[in-house]
C-alpha cells in the first residue's frame, strides 16, 4: 500500500490583480510506498514546499488527486495519523516545551501525558530544557522541540520539511538516528532537505523535483548507479601492461583500474584475463555517484 | 466541539502570556482595591446617610441606596461598554493575525481540524477572554457595593453581559479582516471603524437630517441600517445597569442585529479561510 499517492497534481498561485499566475506544481505525479524513507530533493523554488503543503492539504491543488494513508489530506481522521514539522515552525515564545506538547497533543486528540512529553523531550535532547520558555530557545532547539511535536502520538507519516536546518552537527546525528528509528517502527518518512548528504544517510527512495515537476524518481541506489563501471583493486604488483591490453584503465592510487563492462559475463571474462596475466583481486565494486552528482547531472539533462 | 475549545484555549494561554493583558487585570484589581478599602457607605433603613471617600466626607444628601448608585452604575456601564470594547479592539488584534502567521498556521492546519475550528476557536477563545475581563471588573464592582450597601442589583452584570455581546460584533470583523490580510493594525483600524460606525449607527434617525433629501440621506441610512447599533446597546446597558426602564425600543431587536451582523461577517471570513492556501 501506499503512504502518499499524487496523480497529476498541479498547482497555479494566482495573484487578485494578476491574470497570470505562477505554477509551483505542473503535473507532479508520485507514490511513496508505505514504510519507505522518501527524500524530496531539488533546487530552491523546485516546488517541494508546496508539494508538501499540497499533500497536507494546506494549499489547495488546482489540478490532479491526492491520496495519504489511503484517504484524503482534508479528513481529520487521515491528518491525526500524520506528524508535520514545517520549514520554519513559529512557536509561541512565552510558552515552556511541556505546555506546547501539551497544546499540541490536546489539538491532536490525544489525552496529554506529562511523562510521555518528557521522554518525547528527552528523545530529541530537550530534556535539560522543558521548563524553559521557548522564547529563549536556540534554533537549533525550536527545530528539536517542532520534531517532537511532529513525533507527538507515533504517527504513521512523518512530513518533515528542512528538519535539521539550524541544528548543529552533533545534533544532525541525533535527529538521523531518532528518523532512521522511526523508519524502522515501520514510519512512512517523507523529508524535505538540502543537506544531500543527509537525505542519503536516511532515505531510500528519492525524488528529484524540478520546476514544478518530477524529472527522476526511484531507489536511491538504482539512481546513484554509475552504468557499467567498475571499479577494481588488485594486489600490488600487477602487470599495468597486461591489464591495459584486458581492458583495465589504471586509476588514481597504486592497484587501482576501472573496466567498463555491460554485463556479468564481459566483467568476468576481463577478470580472467587479469588473473591469467598474475593480477590478484583484492576489490570489485560498481562505480556509483553520490546524490549531489545525480542532483547536478539530472539538472543538467533537464536544461 | 472539542478541537474549537482547543484552539480556545490556546488562544487563551497565548493572552495569559501577554503582558499588557496581565497588566489591565492588575489595573483592574488595583482600582478595585483602592475602592473597597478608600470608599466607606453608611446605609441606614435602605438610605444612604453618609459616604467617605479617602476619609473625606462626600456631601449627597440622604437618598435611598439604588437611587444613590443609579449615576455611579450607569457610568460604570459605559465605561465597561465603550472602555471595554477599545480596549479589546487593541488588546486582541493581534490573535488571528498571530494565529495566522507563517509556520503557524501551517502547524494547525496539520493537525487533526477542520479549518473552521480554527476560526471558531480564535473568535470563541477572544470572547471568553472579554467576558471574564468584563465580568471581572463588573462583579468586583458589584461586590464591593453589594457588601457596602447590602444592595445586590442585577442590573450590572447584565450590563456587562451586554458590553461582551457587542464586542461579539466587533471581533467578528476584526477576525474577518485577518482571513483577508494578516495583519494586526489592520485588524485594529476595521474593529475601531466599526465600533465608530457602530456609534454613529445608534444614533441613525437624529443624524439623517443632516443629509440632504434624496440619494445621500437614503445611502447613509441604507449603510447604517446593516451596521449593530452600538450606542443604542451602550444606553441600554446603562439604563439596565441603574435598573431603570429601558430608553430604546427593543433591546431584543438590536441583539438579533448583532448576532445578524457577526454571524453574517463570520460567515465571510469562513468562506476567505476555506479557499485560502497558506
Amino acid at each position: 500500500m501506499s503512504a502518499i499517492e499524487v496523480s497529476g497534481l498541479q498547482k497555479t498561485y494566482r495573484s487578485a490583480f494578476r491574470r497570470t499566475g505562477h505554477d509551483a506544481l505542473r503535473g507532479v505525479d508520485l507514490t511513496v510506498p508505505e514504510g519507505s524513507a522518501f527524500g524530496l530533493i531539488g533546487p530552491n523554488g523546485a516546488g517541494k514546499t508546496t508539494f508538501i503543503k499540497a499533500i497536507l492539504g494546506i494549499v489547495h491543488p488546482t489540478a490532479g488527486t491526492v491520496k495519504v494513508l489511503g484517504g484524503s489530506p482534508e479528513d481529520p481522521s487521515i491528518r491525526a495519523r500524520i506528524g508535520y514539522l514545517p520549514e520554519r515552525l513559529h512557536l509561541p515564545g512565552a510558552w515552556t516545551a511541556t505546555a506546547f506538547l501539551h497544546t499540541v497533543a490536546k489539538l491532536k486528540g490525544h489525552r496529554p501525558d506529562t511523562a510521555a512529553h518528557l521522554r518525547l523531550l528527552e528523545r530529541v535532547g530537550l530534556a535539560h530544557a522543558a521548563g524553559r520558555k521557548i522564547g529563549g530557545y536556540s534554533k537549533g532547539m525550536r527545530q528539536r522541540l517542532g520534531l517532537a511535536a511532529a513525533l507527538l502520538g507515533s504517527p504513521s507519516l512523518l512530513v518533515l520539511d528542512e528538519p535539521t536546518d539550524g541544528i548543529d552537527p552533533v545534533g544532525r546525528v541525533e535527529v538521523r538516528t531518532i528518523l532512521q528509528e522511526e523508519v524502522r517502527r515501520g514510519t512512512t518518512l517523507f523529508l524535505n532537505s538540502h543537506l544531500l548528504a543527509e537525505t542519503e544517510r536516511v532515505c531510500d527512495r528519492v525524488a528529484i523535483l524540478a520546476d514544478g515537476r518530477v524529472l527522476r524518481e526511484g531507489r536511491l541506489e538504482e539512481l546513484a548507479r554509475g552504468g557499467a563501471r567498475w571499479a577494481v583493486r588488485f594486489a600490488p604488483g600487477a602487470d599495468a601492461g597486461a591489464l591495459a591490453a584486458a581492458g583495465f584503465q589504471a586509476g588514481s592510487t597504486e592497484g587501482l583500474f576501472h573496466v567498463e563492462a555491460a554485463d556479468p559475463a564481459v566483467l568476468n571474462a576481463a577478470l580472467d584475463k587479469a588473473r591469467a596475466a598474475g593480477a590478484l583481486l583484492v576489490e570489485l565494486r560498481r562505480e556509483g555517484q553520490d546524490l549531489e552528482a545525480v542532483l547536478t547531472s539530472t539538472m543538467g539533462v533537464a536544461a | 466541539m472539542r478541537p474549537v475549545l482547543g484552539i480556545a484555549g490556546y488562544v487563551l494561554r497565548e493572552a495569559a502570556s501577554r503582558k499588557f493583558i496581565l497588566a489591565f487585570l492588575i489595573g483592574i484589581t488595583l482600582v478595585l482595591f483602592v475602592l473597597s478599602l478608600s470608599l466607606k457607605l453608611e446605609v441606614l433603613d435602605g438610605a444612604l446617610a453618609a459616604t467617605r471617600l479617602f476619609g473625606e466626607e462626600m456631601y449627597l444628601g440622604i437618598r435611598a441606596v439604588d437611587v444613590a448608585l443609579r449615576p455611579l452604575f450607569m457610568a460604570s456601564a459605559y465605561v465597561v461598554f465603550y472602555g471595554g470594547i477599545l480596549f479589546g479592539i487593541v488588546a486582541c488584534s493581534d490573535f488571528a493575525p498571530s494565529l495566522l502567521s507563517p509556520g503557524r498556521i501551517e502547524h494547525l492546519l496539520a493537525l487533526p481540524l477542520q479549518r473552521w475550528h480554527i476560526l471558531a476557536g480564535t473568535f470563541l477563545g477572544v470572547m471568553t477572554l472579554a467576558l471574564c475581563g468584563s465580568l471581572y471588573g463588573s462583579v468586583g464592582l458589584w461586590l464591593i457595593f453589594g457588601v457596602k450597601t447590602g444592595y445586590w442589583p442585577i442590573g450590572p452584570l447584565v450590563a456587562a453581559l451586554l458590553a461582551c455581546g457587542s464586542f461579539a460584533a466587533v471581533y467578528a470583523v476584526m477576525l474577518t479582516t485577518a482571513t483577508l490580510v494578516r495583519s494586526a493594525a489592520l485588524c485594529a483600524a476595521t474593529g475601531f471603524l466599526t465600533f465608530v460606525a457602530g456609534i454613529i449607527a445608534g444614533y441613525r434617525s437624529s443624524i439623517a437630517p443632516v443629509f440632504e433629501e434624496g440619494l445621500s440621506r437614503k445611502l447613509f441610512l441604507a449603510v447604517t441600517a446593516v451596521i449593530p447599533r452600538l450606542s443604542a446597546l451602550a444606553t441600554a446597558s446603562a439604563d439596565l445597569a441603574a435598573s431603570q426602564p429601558l430608553g430604546v425600543k427593543s433591546l431584543e431587536l438590536l441583539l438579533a442585529g448583532v448576532v445578524v451582523f457577526g454571524l453574517g461577517v463570520l460567515a465571510v471570513g469562513l468562506w476567505r479561510f476555506e479557499g485560502k492556501d497558506y
